[in-house]
């Protein structure tokens, strides 16, 4: 039985000679102090009654709670570099500071805490002005989640697969934590911008203005994260690939007729090339039959490469 | 049944030793200012120390870069999120990362803090306060603490080291001495304790500002005298910063003559342990760093 469990027991227990219930209770006061700023009156009477040690108590808690402060600005900037520079750091600081209360860490990983940043800004009326920040930050997530991702291998010799097999049997492997994104607004040319100097901040901000939409590819290149613009075809391919489809499936989801009966011009063989060389692709695979039938997308049944 | 005995050894696997084999093994805290210096320049030291969390995840440069360095010095996993004092107990997802970080790196050593940062909210809501927080010192906290270092050792197939806390609230719920706690915790878990020799004097000074202490050092030299020679398996040393109102273990300076004066005691009194020279914040040049591993060398 797990340490929590005999403590949750415990606390509905007279039976609890070591007072366990007693301890988890006074360490949920101590958090409940430096995440919800409460009851430091009352917790603080419990600790002493001297009045230099509360005093000194009240300068410890004043202390946990400004290292609080500035970890949780420290961690944030770490993922999201762009949007520290966009919001700039008097309201970065107080931004970070309220989400740590508000979403608080579950993890001991400070790095892992901050996933839930996207959907908290788009959420927040005080940034309603600034509605891109929400998938700037998702893309800035996407490159801090990519940059721990298991590193890729590939499989050169497996790509024989794609002249020797049937495409509706085959897949191809992408690198983890490669993911895509389609975005209102131009995330890939705001944070190459910010990140990179090109384009200019000047010209990322015209295509702002004029309601350019982007997708979004980002990705391991090595050991480093990278994201870049992607075509819609190659946003629906990546996305139906990470979905498991065969590669058939894939290519014809990607490559369907439009609504204004279009279909785009792809060439697979150059995407192939550029996606196995910067480590996008890795290899390619052959679907199992389960694997094959049950992950077909139900609008795209047909088996002929387009 | 605990998978280790107090008397089991601690692996030591060091590849480049910087000393004789009579001298202290010592190392530093590697941090990101210095990971290309140090590849670079290779110094001499028995092991680098780093925080285990900077390497969790599956791949990606920061793993890359630290089997690089394993590759030529021993490595201590120092971890600062396992929470070991939580009544809530251990995270399962932080100790399979730091089991993998541990299979990977094969560690000279593996150690966290007699510290607890997990657990619930009014709300309901589950969280970690990513940081060290005291634990009184008494039967409920041992007991506590005994078993998710238990639960570690057992998951990491070896002893772990626990260091003594630099703590800013002092509780009142404690029932026995925090050597007494550290030693019962030792003797019942199968530990190593890891004494951080500045964090006793930064206890002792803000002791003294609550009214306490009036000899800062003698009562450290009473802390370190409490403690049994054979529970201790590595030194730590650090800077800290007085605000006034209180003294802070930022680990940001160098090691103040106060805490060498009780370092030289500690190395009589625990034989010659490894020692690590800590330094966190406005991170000094490597050169500083080595000069002061040099000086707890000698």
């Amino acid at each position: 039985m797990s340490t929590q469990a005999v403590c949750s027991d415990l606390a509905d227990s007279a039976a609890d000679p070591l007072g366990l219930a007693a301890l988890l209770r006074d360490q949920s006061r101590l958090l409940q102090s430096l995440f919800a700023g409460g009851d430091a009156a009352q917790l603080l009477a419990g600790l002493h009654s001297d009045g230099k040690r509360v005093a000194l108590a009240q300068r410890g808690l004043q202390a946990y709670r400004a290292n609080a402060g500035a970890l949780a600005q420290r961690a944030l900037s770490a993922a999201y570099p762009v949007l520290t520079e966009l919001m700039g750091d008097e309201s970065f600081a107080p931004l970070a500071r309220y989400f740590w209360q508000h979403a608080p860490p579950q993890r001991g990983d400070v790095a892992q805490w901050g996933a839930a940043l996207p959907d908290f800004l788009e959420g927040a009326p005080q940034l309603a002005n600034e509605p891109f920040l929400g998938d700037i930050a998702r893309v800035e997530w996407a490159l801090h989640a990519a940059a721990t991702a298991q590193d890729a291998v590939t499989d050169a010799a497996s790509f024989a697969l794609l002249a020797s097999t049937d495409p509706a049997q085959t897949t191809l492997s992408l690198s983890d934590g490669a993911t895509t994104m389609a975005s209102a607004y131009p995330v890939v040319s705001i944070i190459h911008a910010h990140l990179h100097g090109t384009p200019t901040l000047a010209q990322a901000g015209a295509l702002l203005g004029a309601g350019t939409a982007q997708h979004a590819l980002v990705w391991r290149r090595g050991l480093k994260p990278e994201v870049r613009l992607a075509s819609a075809t190659e946003h629906a391919l990546v996305q139906a690939l990470q979905a498991g489809v065969s590669l058939d499936a894939a290519l014809t989801l990607a490559c369907g007729v439009d609504s204004d009966g279009h279909a785009p011009v792809f060439d697979f063989s150059d995407w192939l090339a550029q996606a196995a060389q910067t480590g996008l692709v890795t290899g390619a695979r052959l679907l199992c039959t389960t694997e094959s039938t049950s992950k077909q997308p139900k609008n795209n049944p047909k088996k002929d490469t387009p | 049944m605990l998978f280790f005995s107090r008397d089991a050894p601690i692996q030591h696997t060091m590849t480049t030793p910087a000393s004789a084999a009579s001298a202290i093994a010592t190392g530093i805290g590697w941090r990101h200012p210095h990971y290309g210096e140090l590849l670079q320049s290779l110094p001499e030291l028995d092991f680098i120390e780093v925080h285990s969390e900077n390497f969790f995840g599956a791949g990606g440069a920061a793993l890359a870069v630290l089997q690089q360095a394993r590759a030529h010095y021993a490595v201590s996993l120092h971890s600062v999120g396992l929470a070991l004092g939580s009544a809530a107990g251990i995270d399962a997802w932080h100790l399979d990362q730091l089991a993998q970080l541990v299979e990977r790196i094969e560690p000279v050593r593996v150690s966290d803090h007699a510290c607890f940062a997990r657990g619930t909210l009014a709300t309901g809501q589950n969280v970690h306060a990513a940081d060290l927080l005291p634990v009184p010192f008494n039967a409920a906290a041992l007991s506590v603490m005994c078993a998710n270092i238990q639960q570690v050792q057992d998951r990491l197939k070896r002893p772990l080291l626990v260091e003594n806390l630099s703590a800013y609230i002092p509780l009142k719920n404690s029932d026995r001495s925090e050597t007494d706690f550290l030693t019962a915790l030792a003797a019942r878990s199968g530990c190593s304790l890891l004494v951080d020799v500045n964090n006793i004097y930064v206890n002792a000074l803000n002791e003294r500002l609550a009214g306490g202490t009036i000899d800062a050092v003698l009562s450290c030299v009473q802390w370190l005298d409490q403690i049994p020679p054979h529970a201790v398996g590595e030194l730590h040393v650090a800077g800290h910063v007085n605000c006034g109102d209180v003294v802070i273990d930022d680990h940001g300076s160098r090691v103040c003559s106060e805490v060498w004066t009780l370092y030289r005691h500690a190395q009589q009194r625990f034989g010659g342990v490894p020692t690590l020279v800590e330094w966190d914040t406005d991170i000094a040049p490597l050169a500083v760093l080595l000069a002061e591993a040099a000086q707890a060398r000698a």
